[in-house]
C-alpha cells in the first residue's frame, strides 16, 4: 500500500507542476501580447497606450524572464500564496475557494443523481437483457450521450424557465437555481454509468461464483443482491472518480450558460484574459483534486476487489 | 474587443425561443399604475467588475449604471451636450486651466461632505493609476487641485475645450476620501448617487439600496440588484421570465422572441459603433482611391443590414451614425453599382493577380458571415477574395504594421468621452495611434487639429462632419452598417431612459409599479 501511495504522491506533484507550467505558458505561446490582453480585460477598447503596457509590465513583473516568473509563483505557492489576479487584483485563493465550493456542489449533486439513476437503469437493463426494457434503456441512454450540454442547457431553460416558469433561467441564488445545471450535467454521465453498470452486472451474472451461489440454494433475488450487484458496480467507482475530476474544470459551458461562478468559468476567464495567477491557481486545485480523487477511487476499487489489491502490493 | 460566447451557443437558445414563439401571458404591458416605492429591480449587465473596483477600469461603468457613482458633469443624450452634475458650472480660467464649481449641500453616502478637496483627491487617484483611464490620464490632464472650498482646477498640457467632456467620463466618478484609505478602492457607502452599493457577490451581483439623503430629489426605487451575466441569450431569457427588469445589450438573435412578448419592451438606439471594412491604404491595390471606391460600389450594404444583422443595423452613410450631431448632412448610404465598380477597377488598372484577404475577427461572430457576403459581392466585379478568421490579439500587430489587405472590425467612437475627437485622431490622422487604414491626409489632419481647439460645440461638430466627408470622399474604408444598442425592459418599468453606452441605467426617477 505504501509504495502505491508514494507513487501517487509523486504523480500528484508532477501533475501539478506540469499543468501549472503549461497554463503559465499559454499566454506566451498563443498569438498576441499578454499584457495587452490583461489591459483589455480591465478596460474595453482597441487603442492601448504603450506607456500603459510598460507600466503594467513593470507592476506585474512581466518583463522578468519566464523561468523567474514561474519560480516566483512556485515559491509563493509553497507558502500557500496563489498571488493576486491580474484582472481583478484580488487574491486568487479568495476567488478559487468559493468557486470550488460551487462547482463541487454542482458536481456532487450531478454525479450523485447520475449514479443513483444509472444503478437502477443499468441493473434493470442487465436483468432484462434483450427484452424491450433493456432495449429502451439502452436506446435512451445512448441518445443522451450524443446530446451536448450547449444544446441541452438552452432546451432546459426554454422548457422549465420560460414555458413552465418552474425554475430560474440563470444565476446562483439557492438550491432551486442548481436544479437545471445539475440536470444538464447529470445526463451524459448517467448514460455512461448506465452502460457500465449494465455490462458489469452482465459480467457478474456469468461469473462462476454466482453460479456457485445459485447452486448452494440462494434465490435469484438473493444472488443478485449479494453477489451480482456489488461486483457489477465496481466499474462505477472508477467512472465516477474520472467524471468527477473531469467536471471540476470541464463544466465551463454549463457554468457560462447558467451564469454560475464556478471553477470552469474561473479557469476559462483566467486563460481568456491572460490572467496567469488565476488560471494557475485554478489548475493547481483542479489537477490536485483530480489526482487525489482517482487515487481514492483506486484504493476503494482495490478494497472491493482483492485481485487489484494484490497486483498493487 | 470583448469576448462573447460562440454564436452557436447563444443561437441555440435564441433559435429555440424563436421556433416556439415563446412568450407567456401576464399583467398587461405598459401599465400606468402608480409607482411603488418599495419595489426593487434587477438589471442584467453584460460585464462583471474588474480591477477590484478601480475607477480607471471598466468597473466604473457598473458603479455608474447602477446609480451609485456620479461625475462632475454628464453628457445629456437628448440635448447632445454636457450638463451639470456634481459641478454646477465650469469655465476656462486660462488656456490650460479649467475651474469647476462644486455643488453645495451634497454629501457622500458615508455622511462626509462633498468638497473641492474631496473631489480633487478622488480625481488625483485616477490620474495616478498605473494603467490610466482613456479619458483622464497624464497625457491629457497634467494636474488637479482644489483652489478653494468649492472650486476644483483641472490643468491640461495643451489647450483643450474638451475638459468638461472628460469629467463626464464614468472613470472620473467621485468617491469619498474614505474610499481610498485601503490598498484598494472601496465604493461601498462612498458614492454620492441615488443608490448606495451595500454588498457584492463576486462575479455574480452587486446590491444597492436607496440613498435616502440623495441631493437630486426623491429616489423612487427601494433598491436594485445588478447581475453580471455574460451570455446574451441568458440575459434575453431573464427579462422574458421576469427574473430581470432590465437586460442590457441583447443579441440580435434574441430579438424576435422578445419583440413578440407583450410583457417586454425592446429599446433600440443608434450606437456609436459602425461595422467597418478597413482597407490598408498603404498597400496596393488599396493605395489607389479608385480601387477603394470600386470596393465600396461593389458592396450591397442594405442587403448586409437586412440579412446578417437581421434588421438590427442600418446601412452606414459614412463614419458616423445619422443621429449623431456631427453626422455628415444629407449623406446617404452608398448603393451597390456593379457597373460603376467595374469602371473604377479599370480606371485603377486593377489586375486580379492575387486573391485579396479579408480578416474576420472571431470575437465578433457575425463578421464571418459579413466577410462571406463581401467575398461574394467582390467576386461579382472580378475581385477574388479569401477569408481568414483570427483572434483580434493575434492579428493586431499585423494591422498596426500594415501587413494586411482588409479587416472587418468595429470601433466605439465615444469610448473615452462623449465626443469623437479621440476616435478621429487615433484612427485617421497621419500620426494616429490606431490608424489601421494607414491613411494620411494633410487637409484631414488640419481639420481635426482645428476641431480639437474649438470650444464651440456646434462649430466643432461641423468640423467633424467636414473631416468625415474627407474620409468618405477618399473612400478610406467602407463603413458597412451602423449597429444599434438593444436593451430590453419589463413593461411595468417606468421612467426608464435608454443610454446607448449603458452609463446611466438605474436613476433616481426610475420606478416600477406594484405587482
Amino acid at each position: 500500500m505504501m509504495p502505491f501511495l508514494a507513487r501517487r504522491a509523486a504523480a500528484l506533484v508532477a501533475a501539478v507542476l506540469l499543468a501549472s507550467f503549461t497554463v503559465f505558458l499559454i499566454p506566451y505561446v498563443t498569438p498576441g501580447d499578454p499584457v495587452r490582453k490583461i489591459i483589455r480585460s480591465r478596460v474595453a477598447g482597441d487603442v492601448i497606450d504603450d506607456s500603459a503596457v510598460d507600466a503594467l509590465s513593470l507592476q506585474l513583473g512581466l518583463n522578468d524572464p519566464l523561468w523567474t516568473q514561474y519560480l516566483r509563483w512556485l515559491g509563493r505557492l509553497s507558502s500557500g500564496d496563489m498571488g493576486l489576479s491580474y484582472t481583478s487584483r484580488t487574491p486568487v485563493a479568495e476567488q478559487v475557494l468559493p468557486a470550488l465550493w460551487i462547482t463541487l456542489s454542482l458536481v456532487v449533486l450531478a454525479l450523485g443523481a447520475a449514479a443513483a439513476i444509472s444503478v437502477i437503469l443499468g441493473v434493470t437493463a442487465a436483468l432484462q437483457e434483450g427484452r424491450p426494457a433493456d432495449k429502451a434503456i439502452t436506446a435512451v441512454t445512448q441518445a443522451f450521450i450524443a446530446l451536448p450540454e450547449y444544446w441541452l442547457a438552452p432546451l432546459f431553460v426554454l422548457v422549465f424557465a420560460l414555458q413552465l416558469s418552474l425554475l430560474p433561467s440563470a444565476g446562483w441564488e439557492g438550491p432551486h437555481s442548481a436544479v437545471l445545471p445539475v440536470a444538464v450535467l447529470a445526463l451524459r454521465p448517467t448514460s455512461y454509468f448506465t452502460s457500465a453498470v449494465r455490462e458489469g452486472v452482465l459480467e457478474a451474472l456469468s461469473a462462476e461464483h454466482v453460479a456457485a451461489a445459485r447452486s448452494r440454494g440462494l434465490s435469484h433475488l438473493q444472488t443478485v443482491w449479494k453477489h451480482v450487484i456489488p461486483n457489477g458496480l465496481l466499474p462505477l467507482t472508477t467512472l465516477v472518480a474520472v467524471w468527477f475530476a473531469g467536471l471540476l474544470g470541464g463544466s465551463v459551458i454549463v457554468e457560462v450558460i447558467f451564469a454560475i461562478p464556478g471553477m470552469g468559468r474561473l479557469l476559462f476567464d483566467g486563460v481568456l484574459n491572460s490572467d496567469i495567477p488565476l488560471a494557475q491557481g485554478a489548475v493547481v486545485v483542479v489537477v490536485g483534486l483530480a489526482v487525489l480523487l482517482t487515487t481514492a477511487a483506486d484504493l476503494v476499487h482495490g478494497l472491493l476487489n482483492p485481485q487489484i489489491r494484490m497486483s498493487h502490493a | 474587443m470583448r469576448f462573447s460566447l460562440p454564436s452557436s451557443l447563444s443561437l441555440g437558445l435564441v433559435a429555440l425561443l424563436s421556433l416556439t414563439g415563446c412568450g407567456f401571458s401576464g399583467s398587461s404591458a405598459g401599465s400606468k399604475q402608480a409607482a411603488d416605492t418599495d419595489q426593487r429591480i434587477v438589471v442584467d449587465n453584460f460585464r462583471a467588475p474588474v480591477a477590484n473596483w478601480a475607477l480607471e477600469s471598466d468597473a466604473a461603468y457598473i458603479l455608474s449604471l447602477s446609480g451609485c457613482l456620479e461625475t462632475l458633469t454628464r453628457y445629456d443624450e437628448s440635448q447632445g451636450k454636457i450638463v451639470p452634475s456634481l459641478a454646477t458650472e465650469w469655465k476656462q480660467a486660462s488656456p490650460l486651466e479649467w475651474d469647476f464649481t462644486i455643488r453645495e449641500g451634497v454629501k457622500f453616502q458615508d455622511g462626509s461632505a462633498l468638497t473641492a478637496g474631496a473631489v480633487a483627491g478622488s480625481l488625483q487617484h485616477v490620474l495616478g493609476a498605473a494603467v490610466p483611464a482613456r479619458a483622464f490620464n497624464p497625457k491629457v490632464v497634467s494636474g488637479v487641485k482644489a483652489i478653494d472650498d468649492r472650486t476644483v482646477r483641472v490643468t491640461t498640457p495643451t489647450e483643450s475645450p474638451l475638459v468638461p467632456y472628460r469629467l463626464a467620463s464614468v472613470n472620473t466618478g467621485v468617491l469619498a476620501p474614505a474610499a481610498f484609505k485601503g490598498e484598494t478602492v472601496d465604493p461601498f457607502g462612498h458614492c454620492t448617487g441615488p443608490f448606495e452599493a451595500v454588498s457584492e457577490k463576486p462575479k455574480q451581483s452587486l446590491t444597492l439600496d436607496r440613498n435616502e439623503e440623495y441631493w437630486g430629489g426623491e429616489v423612487q426605487l427601494a433598491g436594485a440588484e445588478i447581475r453580471f451575466i455574460t451570455d446574451g441569450a441568458a440575459r434575453a431569457a431573464q427579462v422574458q421570465t421576469g427574473e430581470a427588469d432590465v437586460s442590457l445589450s441583447i443579441p440580435v438573435s434574441g430579438l424576435a422572441a422578445l419583440e413578440a412578448d407583450s410583457n417586454v419592451k425592446v429599446l433600440k438606439a443608434d450606437s456609436p459603433r459602425t461595422a467597418t471594412l478597413y482597407m490598408n491604404n498603404g498597400k496596393a491595390p488599396f493605395d489607389d482611391v479608385d480601387f477603394r471606391k470600386a470596393v465600396r460600389s461593389a458592396l450591397d450594404l442594405d442587403a448586409l443590414a437586412s440579412s446578417v444583422y437581421e434588421g438590427a443595423a442600418v446601412a452606414a452613410s459614412g463614419p458616423f451614425a445619422p443621429s449623431e450631431p456631427w453626422a455628415i448632412e444629407g449623406a446617404e448610404a452608398p448603393k451597390k453599382d456593379v457597373e460603376a465598380a467595374k469602371k473604377l477597377l479599370a480606371s485603377a488598372g486593377y489586375t486580379a493577380d492575387r486573391p485579396l484577404e479579408i480578416v474576420a475577427i472571431v470575437e465578433r461572430a457575425e463578421f464571418a458571415d459579413v466577410a462571406t457576403v463581401i467575398q461574394d459581392n467582390l467576386k461579382a466585379v472580378g475581385v477574388p477574395v479569401k477569408i481568414q478568421t483570427k483572434e483580434y490579439a493575434a492579428v493586431e500587430p499585423d494591422l498596426l504594421a500594415g501587413n494586411y489587405d482588409m479587416v472587418l472590425s468595429q470601433r466605439n467612437r465615444l469610448i473615452d468621452i462623449a465626443d469623437p475627437i479621440g476616435f478621429l485622431t487615433a484612427d485617421y490622422t497621419c500620426d494616429g495611434s490606431y490608424n489601421l487604414s494607414h491613411f494620411c491626409n494633410e487637409d484631414y489632419d488640419a481639420t481635426i487639429a482645428k476641431a480639437a481647439k474649438t470650444a464651440d460645440a456646434d462649430e466643432r461638430y461641423r468640423l467633424y462632419a467636414e473631416a468625415g466627408q474627407i474620409l468618405q470622399d477618399q473612400a478610406v474604408n467602407v463603413w458597412l452598417v451602423n449597429e444599434q444598442a438593444i436593451d430590453a425592459v419589463r413593461a411595468d418599468l417606468q421612467s426608464h431612459v435608454q443610454d446607448p453606452l449603458s452609463r446611466y441605467v438605474v436613476r433616481a426617477e426610475t420606478a416600477k409599479s406594484g405587482s
